[in-house]
């Protein structure tokens, strides 16, 4: 099920939210909650995979036993990281299997000749996120950062939990064990998740689809006839596509986990102001930034052992990072083409950007990452090279055409909105309101804060019932 | 006020919003058709085991809520506000054109070569078997291109056309373009449906008679088009579903001095070529000969000593009337519709003496020619 869709604003959200605020009605229904919270997301999941359910609901099992037992032998130390190794060896083991395995299959029949067949099975929605953030719990766990998780029903909560089970913020255990026990959300809380909650649903559906529409046209006309105007047109659009819908779900997820009390990480915060690579990868998907540096990063020694180390570390992470996007060469690149980037910018460029003014920097972030989505978005070698080509004038087919022309037209006013809408300016503008503390600037934020949500919800609503076009994104992954 | 109370109102707000159209939603029975989007809805899908573990339950489940879902035609109205809003020229597939035009959007990436050089290959087929003549339309997009937004692309039928009459040879194609192209001036194509307006068909008829050389036996003459109903609001317009200038449905009051006999799938007779009922629905266009039917036998009440059999999709029925005082019967056949076989019909009917006509728009011809199923 996705957020952006009639049957879930109109059907999942108002029953699950009846059922579990009637238990705002008696402290001793307070324990029911978790009951709710679990059995809702367990039909949230199972709405979209029947099957696969059974594959979260072994993970949530695994993990828990294995959190326990590694609380219980904590003092073995041999022990202790036996449980924690089997533990990530099932995580990653399924992960691997369902998402990896047929791409390792192809590439060793490329490499030896052989014809072994594929499994070719769909991959689980979500997997990715939620493997993370039970991989996350059984390594706090060991290293005592987070406290064993006796209770089963609270456990299968953390895991399942419906706002963040399907794309992320990957949430990690210590950041709600303490709201998993009793969650409550004030009403202030509410107000704030349903606000937040639309913003999102708004990013998803007005601005990522549509902007998706002009990708779509792009790509339609193949890289071999791409001009430089339909190029950078092009690459733009599924920058502000997928910023808008990965944000807007995180936002939702954040919106709808306030409502119920849980404070979820941050997960972007305005990555397209960034004046550097490092800084970029600080702003963008920061809870995958962050699970990598904790588990994977630091672990290794991080900046801790040399330069050499260093940049051999930032390798590894990156591309892990890449194939975590998505199991096929171009993702691998793709965290290469940073890991580039990033390492040139620790051994002294990052330095020399400092000296420049930042719009130097800001210039070499956009044509990174810009190019960086082109590596993202098409998957395959030569189709990269061709419109990466195009994008600087040598492709075939010139500078502009009439039909570059017409798009840049038709989404002039959409992509002033994007741009709009992706730098603090509106925030400025509210946190400024915000402290305005006399009678006439309260009375206008209050105002506001209803018409402005209330707009994006009807115009939401009207353009997903419009659209057959509903794609999440961040479901590949 | 205080926040907490502000909170309680926020809360309360978007609480009834949804509430108000999840029950308004609950309240509202499922319809079966939607008039606007002329198409079936879809309706509860059964549960059963197999559907709930494939998925497909879930998925009609989500497409029948939508489907159904209140006030679906306001929402799309409400969309498209949006678009225009956002200075959009296309919007649901259809250019907004200059002079309240409504265009259907083709475009050449989505038609392949391949498609057109088989249903080209089809045609021919018919051309050399029963020496059928084809006359293929082309769409507003190409005709009013000076209508068309900025830089609006659109796929070229002119080239299509000259492809078509290399295949077929030129005598076997009547090739209706330059001469639309010349009228493009006048009210040729509805502002608000993808069809060509009764006036239109007029200037098709008049290069189908030079052509064919067929002596009429009635002039028409345009100045006596008689306004039927100037409230249709087409196709194009319901893509959209925004206030609109709306079409004039005109006829010939020539084509109603010989009273016609037509027969409905070897069932349902009438006298006339014009069905009042549909003025009174949103598919007004459906007014020339009752919409859309597989097969159609029509006595004009004409003596002429020829028949024609017509392969056809809507943009023949308000021509029709034209051709029939060419004619003592005309047999109308849309493929679409048609389930049997098309030789075993057509042979029934392919006397000497008998024409065969191919009547489309170049879009549709391309789309659903078919005669093999």
């Amino acid at each position: 099920m996705v957020f952006s869709s009639v049957l879930f604003l109109f059907r999942f959200l108002p029953i699950f939210f009846i059922l579990y605020f009637m238990t705002y009605l008696w402290p001793a229904a307070r324990r029911m909650r978790n009951v709710i919270l679990l059995l809702g997301s367990l039909f949230f999941y199972a709405w979209g995979e029947p099957v696969y359910v059974v594959l979260l609901l072994f993970s949530t099992l695994s993990d828990y036993v294995h959190g326990r037992l590694i609380g219980r032998f904590r003092e073995r130390k041999v022990l202790a990281k036996v449980l924690l190794f089997t533990s990530i060896l099932i995580n990653l083991g399924v992960l691997g299997f369902f998402k990896y395995a047929d791409f390792l299959l192809q590439g060793v029949n490329q490499l030896a000749g052989t014809n072994l067949p594929l499994f070719e099975l769909p991959l689980p929605i979500g997997i990715s996120f939620y493997t993370f953030q039970t991989m996350s719990y059984t390594i706090d766990v060991y290293r005592g950062e987070a406290k064993v998780q006796k209770n089963l029903l609270n456990f299968g909560v953390f895991v399942t939990m419906f706002p963040q089970l399907i794309a992320g913020p990957i949430v990690r255990y210590v950041d709600v064990q303490d709201d998993l026990r009793d969650h409550h959300g004030s009403i202030e809380d509410i107000s704030y998740g349903i606000r937040r909650f639309i913003v999102g649903l708004a990013k998803k559906v007005l601005l990522a689809n549509n902007l998706g529409l002009l990708w779509e046209e792009v790509l339609a006309v193949g890289p071999d006839n791409l001009n430089v105007l339909l190029g950078w047109l092009g690459i733009m659009a599924f920058a502000f596509q997928i910023y808008f819908d990965f944000s807007g779900y995180s936002d939702m997820a954040i919106g709808l986990g306030a409502i119920m009390g849980f404070r979820f990480p941050e997960n972007f915060k305005y990555p397209y102001i960034s004046c550097s690579v490092t800084e970029f990868w600080r702003r963008w998907h920061m809870t995958l930034g962050q699970w990598f540096r904790d588990y994977v990063y630091i672990p290794l020694g991080g900046n801790r052992k040399g330069l050499g180390r260093q940049v051999l570390n930032i390798l590894i992470v990156w591309m892990l990072t890449g194939i975590w996007h998505g199991a096929n060469w171009n993702f691998l690149l793709w965290g290469l083409w940073f890991a580039f980037f990033l390492i040139l910018e620790k051994v002294g460029f990052g330095g020399l950007l400092d000296y420049l003014p930042k719009i130097y920097g800001f210039f070499y972030t956009a044509l990174v990452v810009l190019l960086g989505w082109v590596i993202f978005a098409i998957e395959d070698m030569n189709g990269i090279l061709t419109y990466v080509k195009a994008m600087f004038g040598f492709g075939a087919a010139g500078l502009y055409n009439g039909n570059a022309l017409f798009l840049l037209k038709e989404y002039a006013v959409l992509l002033l909105v994007a741009v709009a809408a992706s730098v603090p300016l509106v925030n400025t503008v509210a946190n400024r309101l915000k402290k305005g503390g006399s009678g006439l600037a309260i009375a206008v934020r209050r105002f506001l804060e209803k018409v402005i949500p209330a707009v994006l919800l009807l115009a939401s609503i009207a353009y997903i019932v419009d659209a057959s076009y509903n794609p999440f994104l961040y479901f590949r992954f | 006020m205080n926040e907490k109370s502000n909170a309680v109102l926020t809360v309360g707000f978007f609480t009834v919003i949804i509430l108000i159209f999840t029950i308004a939603d609950w309240l509202t029975g499922d319809r079966i058709y939607s008039e606007n989007e002329n198409r079936m809805l879809a309706t509860r899908p059964k549960f059963s085991a197999e559907t709930l573990l494939d998925g497909s339950f879930m998925e009609d489940y989500e497409t029948y809520v939508t489907d159904q879902f209140v006030g679906r035609d306001t929402w799309v109205e409400l969309k498209t506000r949006g678009d225009v809003l956002l200075q959009k020229k296309v919007i649901n597939g259809v250019y907004l054109g200059e002079d309240d035009y409504l265009i259907e959007q083709h475009l050449s990436k989505d038609i392949k070569q391949e498609d057109v050089d088989k249903k080209i290959a089809l045609l021919n087929g018919l051309v050399e078997k029963y020496g059928a003549k084809a006359m293929l339309i082309p769409t507003a997009d190409n005709i009013l291109s000076d209508k068309l937004p900025f830089q609006a692309e659109y796929f070229d039928q002119k080239q299509f056309l000259d492809r078509v009459e290399e295949v077929i040879g030129e005598e076997n194609l009547i090739n209706v373009y330059d001469t639309l192209k010349a009228h493009a001036r006048e009210d040729i194509y509805y502002r608000t449906d993808h069809h060509w307006t009764t006036l239109g068909a007029y200037y098709g008829y008049v290069v189908w008679k030079k052509q064919a050389g067929n002596t009429a036996v009635i002039t028409f003459d345009p100045d006596h088009l008689t306004t039927v109903t100037d409230e249709f609001l087409g196709t194009l317009h319901s893509k959209l579903n925004l206030p609109h200038r709306k079409d004039s449905i005109q006829t010939f009051p020539e084509t109603m001095l010989k009273q016609p006999m037509i027969t409905y799938d070897f069932q349902t007779v009438t006298y006339t070529y014009y069905e009042e009922k549909y003025l009174d629905t949103k598919n007004k266009y459906g007014y020339f000969l009752d919409d859309n039917h597989p097969f159609i036998e029509i006595e004009t009440g004409y003596r002429r000593g020829r028949e024609l059999v017509l392969l056809k999709n809507s943009y023949a029925n308000c021509l029709v009337p034209l051709l029939a005082n060419h004619y003592d019967k005309i047999y109308m056949i849309d493929l679409r519709y048609y389930n049997g076989k098309l030789d075993n019909l057509v042979d029934q009917y392919m006397t000497p003496g008998t024409d065969m006509l191919v009547l489309y728009d170049c879009i549709h011809f391309i789309e659903d020619f078919n005669y093999y199923k």
